[in-house]
């Protein structure tokens, strides 16, 4: 079967040769050589410049996150993870799986691969938008543009639902990661990989804020515009689709303070969207109340607040929490006495706790209560999707590498043993 | 006036003002009766409307979105009555509504839908062609929310006749015999408004067929003739230039109220019946709107007692246009369906890593 090339060239291929290309003998990559840095930086450099990607503001935040500066501060974060006797080397070939209907986050998964000195081969989805498409463009023109070992360091592919193309992928991989909902993770997960190689998946995920209702009852007039600008950028920007924007928002504290604190943070995120002139189509409202009717019906809802823009359905406990969602500015709203109350409720699948009024040991606290059972990221409001190294559990600067260990002489690291003979 | 009183007076014939003052005592009666006979809607009740004072108008009467019948076919009858569950045609990949029936709800709801009817083709049944294939009804058992129209239409003719084949091609030869026997005199037509247009009328086009004695109904959206750039106007021009059909009725309806259809008048309006009203709601704040402006259609009706559908907010457009001021002498409000909600696409979860730097 034939594959289409997207990058480095633009061309039709048989599938045998694109698998021959990607596993030929390739000269190893230095992570955050000089060369791969220089490329990263000038693909960020490239969408900046570009007419047509300036039309999109995604695209210029994925260049924001990708300028040079940026490269240099994972570049000292990936220095610190150095020991002196291990060897940090790339892991070979990635194998990138976007999800289809997203526009630019084979970047953010390639970018970490590509730094730490890893060939990458993306499954592009054929029905690309337009995004897609600029971008797709511009990585051609800067790996034209950079050194004769980058050029081919990358290769994006296109080819409609064919398990044979992944199949063979997979096979050639080291790791292969795959982003994208629960059936899809479980599909691509049927298919094998080579004995030694790893995947990463990023499944379906949902996110939750907590607030201490005593230091929001603190906080002046200013303080809680501030902190409800922060909230809408969290769940408003992707209309509350990301797998990090807050579907729920849990109220710590006594009920004579947690009561009037709700009150007056969803007056305030009100007044917010008010101000920001916010408007969902239709479809999103009629949504929301459908969504709204059978969470009425299926959960202990107590009550129900509808701005038009927002709606808040507050749960008398926390026993169960729906794993479909309306999105699109409907909230779940709860009280809890204390922040380890959330323990015995939020599942595998939650992943962001942005949080309000709480400090280091307390947040510290959760996270090792939570024993690994949920909850993957704890941020302030307003970062909840601020993309990082550290995502779903991962950190993605390891996973794309291997360790090299090593002992220059022997004893080198345990005194007195030199005279006990070598095994075998 | 009683649900049977509204039944039996003509149709269209009451004044908006008495006609709101039978429904709001009507409607407001269903709202206590499913209250008290569905334990959801009672929550959905507390919840929605915590504040809820007596209903005084039309307006007040508490509404549930229709959509929410795809994931909760909500009943107020028990399970021992259930004598019937209609199922909607559904757009492809989306659940379809079900909809609960016991035999006193369909019985009103067929009585109804005649009554509608009558008022327009008169009490006598008249020989009727279907704009159908008859592969459509063919297995009783696996009905479709279109068959389940057709079969419905079917009781208001006789001496049935399809106009199509089982490949959906026109049959001119049993037009042709149809309209020898029966096209000298009144006779009825229905179809699928989509059906109509594309199937019999393109077919019947240039081919010299006499259909001025028919009264054409049709149903069913105008969705896929709007892809095609046809209107009402089109349609009814049309039908006029190649066949000579100047009778020609749409209807609006839908599976959730089923008997309480909105019939078109004479001046192409839609009027709802004694029995049945029509709300325009603002599409964000669900306000109610005044005449003239287009909004999100609520649609009432007192039919329903086996289910709490008595007032749904439907996914479709609408615009009234007159109250009580109609040139086919028609009482009540003349409305218009403009169509559905545009359909949003929110954006996939992880998208979430696209949207990051900007933080």
């Amino acid at each position: 079967m034939d594959v289409e090339i997207l990058v480095p060239e633009v061309r039709g291929a048989p599938l045998e040769e694109v698998v021959a290309r990607l596993s030929a003998p390739h000269p190893p990559l230095v992570p955050f050589s000089e060369p791969v840095v220089d490329l990263c930086a000038g693909f960020s450099q490239a969408i900046f410049r570009d007419r047509e990607a300036s039309r999109y503001p995604e695209l210029a935040a994925l260049a924001f996150w990708m300028r040079r500066a940026e490269l240099a501060r994972l570049r000292a974060d990936f220095e610190k993870m150095a020991r002196t006797d291990t060897v940090t080397v790339p892991r070979g070939l990635v194998f990138h799986i976007p999800p289809g209907n997203v526009d630019t986050i084979f970047v953010y998964s390639w970018l970490l691969a590509a730094l730490t000195g890893n060939r990458n081969v993306i499954r592009m989805s054929s029905r690309r938008a337009p995004q897609s498409d600029i971008l797709l463009r511009l990585w051609r023109e800067s790996l034209s543009h950079a050194a004769p070992e980058m050029a081919q360091s990358t290769m994006v592919v296109g080819y409609g639902h064919s398990d044979e193309a992944t199949r063979a992928l997979s096979l050639a991989c080291d790791v292969r990661v795959v982003w994208g909902g629960d059936r899809t993770v479980s599909a691509i997960r049927a298919v094998p990989l080579a004995p030694h190689a790893r995947e990463l998946t990023f499944a379906d995920r949902a996110s939750l804020a907590a607030i201490h209702a005593g230091r929001y009852s603190e906080l002046d007039e200013a303080g809680r515009a501030k902190l409800a600008e922060r909230f809408f950028n969290d769940a408003y920007w992707f209309d509350q689709m990301a797998c990090s924007s807050p579907r729920l928002v849990v109220w710590v504290g006594a009920p004579e303070t947690a009561i009037p604190a709700t009150g007056a943070f969803w007056d305030s995120l009100a007044a917010c969207i008010r101000r920001k002139h916010f408007e969902s189509p239709a479809a999103i409202h009629m949504r929301k109340l459908v969504f709204s009717c059978e969470a009425i019906v299926d959960l202990p809802v107590s009550s129900y607040r509808r701005d038009p823009e927002a709606t808040v359905l507050q749960l008398e406990s926390l026993a169960s929490l729906p794993r479909e969602h309306s999105g699109g500015g409907l909230f779940f709203t709860a009280r809890v006495d204390y922040l380890k109350d959330l323990v015995p409720v939020l599942k595998r699948h939650h992943q962001t706790l942005t949080h309000f009024g709480f400090d280091a040991p307390e947040l510290r606290d959760l996270a090792a209560r939570f024993g690994g059972q949920a909850i993957d990221r704890m941020v302030p409001v307003g970062q909840a999707l601020r993309f990082g190294r550290f995502w779903d559990g991962y950190d993605l600067l390891h996973e794309f590498c291997r360790f090299t260990y090593y002992e220059s002489q022997v004893g080198e690291r345990a005194p007195g043993d030199a005279a006990a003979p070598a095994p075998m | 006036m009683t649900v049977a009183d509204l039944l039996q007076v003509s149709q269209y014939s009451l004044p908006q003002p008495e006609k709101e003052e039978a429904l709001v005592e009507q409607l407001a009666a269903l709202t206590e009766h499913h209250r008290r006979n569905c334990p959801e809607y009672d929550r959905l009740l507390r919840v929605l409307y915590p504040n809820r004072g007596p209903i005084g108008r039309l307006s007040d009467v508490p509404y549930l979105p229709v959509g929410l019948f795809k994931s909760h076919p909500l009943r107020s009858v028990p399970e021992t009555e259930i004598f019937k569950t209609l199922q909607s045609s559904g757009t492809t990949g989306q659940q379809p509504s079900r909809i609960v029936l016991d035999r006193e709800t369909a019985q009103r709801q067929t009585l109804a839908l005649s009554r509608i009817m009558t008022h327009l083709l008169g009490p006598r049944r008249l020989p009727m062609l279907l704009i159908e294939s008859p592969s459509l009804i063919q297995d009783r058992r696996q009905i479709g929310a279109r068959a389940a129209g057709l079969l419905g239409m079917m009781n208001f003719g006789r001496d049935h006749v399809y106009a199509l084949n089982d490949r959906m091609e026109i049959d001119l030869d049993a037009v042709r015999a149809f309209l020898a026997r029966f096209g000298h005199q009144p006779f009825l037509m229905f179809g699928f408004t989509f059906v109509v247009w594309q199937h019999f009328l393109l077919s019947l086009a240039g081919r010299n067929v006499d259909l001025s004695n028919g009264t054409l109904i049709h149903s069913g959206g105008w969705k896929k003739l709007q892809e095609k750039a046809v209107g009402p106007e089109e349609l009814r021009r049309r039908f006029l230039s190649e066949t000579r059909l100047s009778r020609i009725y749409n209807f609006y309806g839908m599976v959730e109220q089923v008997g309480s259809v909105f019939l078109e008048g004479e001046d192409g309006y839609l009027y709802p019946p004694n029995f049945a009203d029509v709300i325009v709601r603002h599409p964000v704040t669900f306000e109610e709107l005044p005449p003239g402006q287009v909004g999100v259609l609520q649609v009432l009706s007192v039919l329903p007692t086996s289910y709490p559908g008595h007032s749904l907010l439907t996914e479709d457009l609408g615009v009234i246009h007159a109250v009580d001021n109609s040139s086919c002498g028609r009482h009540g409000k003349a409305f218009s369906a403009v169509g559905r909600l545009p359909r949003a696409e929110l954006r996939g979860c992880s998208d979430v890593i696209a949207s990051s730097v900007v933080a």
